[in-house]
């Protein structure tokens, strides 16, 4: 089935390379990488996944800045390669901890190690952490955690009051402990990309939730696990129960997930497997109050110049706050200059005019829930207009996390873990995280 | 090689071997795992270290399992380039296929299965059948794979094994009792396993309905996985076994149950998202109610990449009504002002596609059409104009009033299909164009420069105008030009991305497959070179279906050539009825999907089902057309015949084109012999090749090729170092040209070499300029004509600079063109 899997960086340096059918031409990798960079001679664009060159089917996908590549011949299930392509990345990342090129690189015997495991001849074997951990015997070189860039406030995870970094979860799930101590306790992460369209009025044209529940098991002697949703939960439009139900399009579980109780009180057995994988997958279309509400509006105020006013205002409770929040806005091809104008007392904004693609971005370190913020910005132009001005800039578009709230207001309501002795407590945390998908007002 | 052209070549860096070479005889066990890591680690990057085999093999007489490993992964890579050498490893590997622990056993069978030299397969016979028995399933599960690896690399020893008394018999039979038990395992394996069994059981035929929604029944549960693979399969299942269920209601809940899945697939990695849209593109063809209430998730996300915007668009032209038109046209407004332009051109023809399509809405798409064109963004004028063009021919007589707009933009029209479509509405409609004579006329000031497709329309414009506003000559010849050139024109439809309905039938039955996301039958992609060993491994043709191939010998030109064929004329009368294809806009190649080999010059949509695929190549010193035909009508092509406009080099066939007769859903193959100096061109140097193709039940097809000229450098390209200074001084000057290659980049030296001297651009020598690396290279064009090739870069960095010196210096773009494509690829 898969003739070669290699490893690419973004320079197209090869860092890992197996030949599984002895039939591949020298210089795929080569090949590939050329395609790839160069796919849109005249400007940039991104390769689609799946290609053919000469007969030989490349498939690749990109993940933490490496190019993933596998190719074949004959005419196979291309989501199966790509899945698979995911599945190795994120095998490798259970291993390392945290998956870079520079961990990459330290550990490539391991990574070839693990690759001999999980394809023989070109055929999956098995993707399973658990299971490769009993064939395979490198430790990995771990990258000290104080040297990766800091992940924010954003991944604080959550058991009571306690608090425990988001760093915890880049430790490598088969290392040992300093001192040979076994960590014992599980991360939940629920975590939900929205996306959403306002139109120029400010109403939603489109509005998406794109959850996923990810776990990630350090437990040992692998005990089963209870993990219960809200008892109101739907899912399809069939079986709507009340205004307060959380209604889902749709869901799909690992395989790992016994469904037996879902139907009748919402709860999902599992025995986790080690190492980091999804729980379950959901999607929601069903009007949500989205986080932030965008007004935007440009306007021309001289022949040559114009003024832009986006607003940006936190509908989430005043006890939670936004990060990293950024908001970008197109502007005319035409713009030579912008000046910016920010609201008295604006604390941890940063604004800036993007000369080489005519873009505004407008950054807030931190919004607080309930708040209101506005920019201003006057625009220099170097030609006259000549139609709409609305039709040459915009949209506006954001991007931001928000710790601590989700949208769809799915709630993981108890995580029970079954217990060997009484002595036996594993720690249990929980983390909800909302992020921006495609976050736009249009003009 | 004399001593003297040793400045033109660098020698291999030399240190690196003898240390690794005397660590790996350390007396240090951990030293010599570091070197064995240090000598996988160049291995990966390219470097041969292959002379350091027995040094790496001395290693492997080791109780620790990691430094076995890295030797292993050694000998898998250089097994074959030292064959004799990896004999010694032999009694090794069958140690250690006996050792107590199991992780051993299997690690060496798996190793040995690996190293395709043939001596090693017969010392693997013996073992391999004792693993197969072997108690640790994990043993056994590797010597499984080995049987397969075992017949790939030797079929006729692996007859004499155990395959031999399963040969007799078919290997893999599906019966309903295999089903059953399939279906069963389906809930007790893997993911991966999932995919392999739904993929195989896609190829049962159900007795009848009951049995039909039996299985579906079983399959329905893999639609909640989080495996979009096994998404993707099971909903192939269901496809197939929906078309043998005969209740309305059962077939109407499935269409139900699978729609959430498919559009949970849109919440995946973008890589994942690309292979559902392609997918879904041919579920909606064969069942549009499974997602027609669903076109808001096909609304393109802000971020999302090129190539998953493209496919969404494509859908939602598929899924647009009279219900969500509305919807529709304000999304494709806004996607007509983005940034990337490729993006907004189809954004602008996919307002035009939705007018052509639904009747009610055309005036609102009209509008909108408009609307981008006051925008005044230049290449959003001219695809608005060529949709606009395609809404007359569809509703004739009925949106004229616009054509005054459209006359605004005149003086920004560059691109020939803009030009064309407008030049087309001016004469369609003269009579009610005021200026239509002085619009023309002011086109026609660029007539000679303009390609063939504008001055055709030109010339068919012009002669409407005069039918239409004559202002002198006798009106018997006038009434019956205009029966002729002003007849009724047939009506055009949206079916330009359209399938054929047999290619969509076989695109259906290898959904979840690439040839869904290439939108090709497997045929077209796949090039057999293992033949048997992949029917064993990889058989998923449905029964009944036919290979791809019949191919004819080429007929090669021995004797004299026969006398040039006539060039041929250009359809004027076909085109001045409006019937000609030729004026109704191709569709556009999907440009996410890299196509065959061979690039398509006629496509189906064009050729109404009748495709061609061609490419000039060269073999053995003689030149071909490669081509492939395939037959997507309802009815047999024959009695096929080829000829070649004057071109540059005189390109013509040697003979008569040799395909058999083509039964629908069928291609064929063919290498047509050429000929060079029989149909010379005057004029400036071209790279096109303007080729006519006919068959008996079609009219003529002209379609335009492009030639890379390194087809053309002959075999006796090579040049000795002194004669090539010599004829670099004899040449003035004056003969030398450059250009600059700015994103060429040379990784790997050797591979380029061998890559041009493939297509016979001979490598002479080297040296070093400060920091550059310089090369240069000879070929030859027929007649003798010499190429001398300078090319400068840094290996391993972006830029290449290239100078070439010929007796023929207005050749050089032609040159540069093939040496830049020879460089890229």
């Amino acid at each position: 089935m898969i003739l070669q899997f290699f490893v690419l960086s973004q320079r197209g340096d090869n860092i890992v390379y197996r030949d599984y059918r002895g039939e591949a031409q020298k210089g795929s990798a080569e090949t590939f990488f050329r395609k790839v960079k160069f796919w849109k001679e005249d400007a940039e664009g991104d390769a689609p996944p799946v290609f053919n060159i000469d007969g030989v089917n490349y498939f690749h996908v990109k993940v933490a800045g490496l190019l993933f590549v596998a190719t074949t011949r004959v005419n196979v299930s291309p989501s199966l390669v790509l899945e698979l392509l995911q599945r190795i990345a994120r095998v490798i990342k259970d291993y390392l901890g945290v998956l870079n090129e520079d961990s990459f690189r330290k550990n490539f015997v391991l990574v070839y190690e693990l690759l001999d495991e999980v394809i023989d001849f070109g055929y999956v074997q098995t993707t399973s952490t658990e299971d490769l951990k009993s064939y395979v015997f490198n430790e990995p070189i771990v990258i000290d955690a104080a040297r990766m860039p800091p992940l924010g406030p954003a991944s604080i995870f959550m058991q009571g009051t306690k608090r425990m970094p988001g760093t915890a979860i880049t430790k490598s799930v088969v290392a040992n402990e300093p001192g040979g101590r076994k960590r014992d306790e599980i991360f939940v992460d629920v975590i939900e990309k929205i996306s959403v369209t306002f139109n120029s009025s400010g109403f939603i044209l489109t509005s998406e939730i794109d959850g996923t529940i990810q776990m990630k098991s350090y437990l040992t002697g692998n005990p089963e696990i209870r993990l219960a949703l809200n008892e109101d939960l739907s899912i399809g439009t069939s079986d709507y129960r009340g205004s307060g139900a959380v209604i889902l399009d749709d869901c799909n579980f690992h395989e790992s997930v016994h469904l037996d109780s879902f139907d009748v009180d919402r709860t999902l057995s599992l025995v986790p497997p080690e190492g980091e994988f999804p729980v379950m997958n959901y999607r929601m279309t069903q009007p949500f109050k989205p986080p932030f509400r965008i007004n935007a509006l440009i306007e021309e105020t001289g022949s040559l110049k114009a003024e832009v006013t986006i607003k940006v205002r936190a509908e989430f409770n005043s006890s939670i706050n936004a990060n990293t929040v950024l908001v970008q806005m197109p502007l005319p091809s035409f713009t030579s200059r912008v000046t910016f104008e920010l609201e008295p007392g604006a604390v941890g904004h940063t604004t800036d005019f993007k000369e080489a693609n005519k873009r505004l971005e407008w950054g807030l370190k931190k919004v607080v829930g309930g708040s209101e913020h506005t920019l201003r910005a006057k625009l220099t132009f170097s030609q006259e207009l000549h139609g709409n001005i609305m039709k040459e800039a915009g949209p506006v578009s954001m991007t931001f996390t928000v710790p601590m709230y989700n949208a769809s207001r799915l709630q993981v309501k108890y995580l029970q873990i079954a217990k060997k002795s009484k002595a036996h407590n594993p720690y249990r945390w929980v983390r909800y995280v909302t992020q921006a998908n495609s976050y736009v007002a249009r003009l | 090689m004399s001593r003297n052209d040793s400045k033109y070549f660098s020698t291999t860096k030399k240190g690196e071997i003898p240390e690794l070479k005397e660590e790996l005889n350390s007396q240090y066990k951990d030293k010599r795992k570091d070197a064995v890591k240090k000598v996988i680690a160049a291995m990966t990057v390219g470097k041969d270290v292959s002379s350091l085999f027995t040094d790496v093999v001395n290693c492997m007489q080791t109780e620790n399992l990691e430094l076995k490993k890295l030797v292993y992964l050694y000998l898998i890579n250089y097994a074959k380039s030292q064959p004799d050498l990896a004999i010694l490893a032999v009694n090794t590997f069958v140690k250690d296929s006996q050792d107590p622990n199991p992780l051993i056993r299997a690690l060496a069978v798996r190793t040995m299965g690996c190293i395709r030299v043939d001596k090693i397969t017969e010392y693997l016979c013996d073992p391999l059948q004792r693993c197969l028995k072997d108690d640790d399933p994990y043993v056994r599960k590797t010597a499984a794979i080995c049987v397969a690896k075992l017949y790939d690399i030797n079929a006729e020893l692996a007859a004499l094994a155990e395959i031999q008394e399963n040969s007799s018999r078919p290997i893999f039979e599906l019966t309903s009792s295999t089903l059953s038990k399939l279906l069963t395992a389906l809930n007790e394996c893997t993911e991966w396993g999932q995919v392999f069994i739904l993929d195989a059981l896609s190829r049962y035929k159900a007795a009848d309905a009951r049995e039909a929604e039996n299985i579906v029944e079983r399959v329905t549960p893999r639609l909640q996985h989080a495996n979009c693979a096994v998404v993707l399969s099971a909903v192939k299942m269901i496809l197939q076994q929906m078309e043998l269920i005969t209740s309305t209601d059962v077939v109407r809940n499935l269409c139900k149950k699978m729609a959430p899945p498919l559009v949970t697939l849109l919440s995946a990695e973008p890589e994942i998202q690309y292979v559902a849209l392609r997918n879904i593109n041919l579920i909606v063809q064969r069942r549009p109610t499974i997602l027609a209430h669903e076109i808001k998730v096909f609304f393109c996300k802000y971020n999302d990449p090129i190539y998953v915007k493209m496919e969404k668009l494509e859908i939602m032209i598929k899924l647009a009504s009279d219900r969500n038109i509305d919807q529709v046209l304000l999304e494709f407004k806004e996607y007509a002002t983005e940034v990337d332009v490729d993006f907004v051109r189809k954004a602008v023809r996919a307002i035009g596609r939705c007018a052509i399509k639904l009747e009610r809405a055309a005036e609102r798409c009209i509008s909108v059409l408009l609307e981008l064109i006051k925008i005044k963004v230049n290449y959003v004028v001219q695809e608005a104009i060529i949709v606009i063009k395609d809404i007359f021919r569809r509703y004739p007589n009925t949106y004229e009033s616009i054509i005054a707009t459209l006359c605004e933009n005149l003086d920004t029209l560059d691109e020939p299909e803009a030009k064309a479509s407008m030049i087309w509405i001016i004469g369609e409609y003269a009579e009610r164009i005021d200026n239509a004579d002085e619009l023309l006329e002011s086109f026609l000031e660029s007539f000679p420069e303009e390609p063939a497709q504008v001055q055709l329309q030109l010339l068919t414009a012009t002669v409407k105008l005069f039918l239409k506003k004559p202002t002198e000559g006798p009106q018997q010849m006038i009434q019956a030009a205009k029966d002729v050139v002003l007849a009724e024109k047939p009506v055009i439809t949206d079916d330009s991305n359209q399938l054929d309905p047999s290619l969509l039938d076989e695109l259906l039955v290898n959904i979840a497959t690439l040839s869904s996301v290439y939108h090709k039958p497997p045929d077209a992609f796949v090039t057999r070179t293992y033949l048997s060993a992949q029917k064993t491994e990889d058989d998923d043709y449905p029964e009944g279906s036919e290979t791809g191939y019949s191919e004819s010998p080429g007929n090669h030109a021995n004797g004299p050539a026969s006398p040039p064929p006539t060039a041929p004329v250009p359809d004027l009368l076909g085109d001045l009825m409006g019937t000609d294809n030729s004026s109704i806009v191709p569709p556009d190649e999907p440009t996410t999907t890299t196509g065959p080999p061979l690039s398509i010059v006629l496509p189906t949509s064009v050729g109404h089902g009748f495709q061609v695929s061609a490419q000039l190549t060269r073999q053995d010193g003689q030149i071909f057309y490669s081509m492939l035909f395939e037959n997507n009508t309802h009815v047999p092509l024959d009695g096929f015949m080829i000829q070649f406009n004057k071109n540059t080099f005189g390109l013509a066939a040697a003979g008569p084109l040799q395909v058999p007769q083509l039964q629908p859903g069928t291609s064929a193959r063919t290498l047509l012999p050429m000929v060079m100096f029989q149909n010379m061109s005057q004029g400036p140097p071209s790279s096109l090749l303007q080729v006519a193709v006919k068959n008996n039940q079609q009219p003529v097809w002209y379609f335009n090729d492009k030639f890379s000229f390194h087809v053309l450098f002959t075999e006796d390209g090579i040049m000795e170092r002194s004669a090539f200074l010599e004829t670099w001084r004899s040449l003035p000057d004056s003969n030398e040209v450059s250009k600059d290659f700015p994103a060429i980049v040379i990784d790997s030296v050797e591979a380029t070499l061998d890559r041009l001297a493939a297509s016979n651009v001979f490598f002479i020598a080297k040296r070093k300029n400060a920091n550059q690396d310089v090369f240069y290279f000879s070929a030859k064009i027929p007649q003798g004509i010499p190429l001398l090739i300078e090319l400068t870069t840094v290996v391993g960095n972006p830029g290449a600079k290239c100078a070439i010196k010929t007796p023929s210096p207005e050749m050089s773009a032609f040159f540069f063109e093939a040496i830049e494509t020879l460089l890229r690829s």
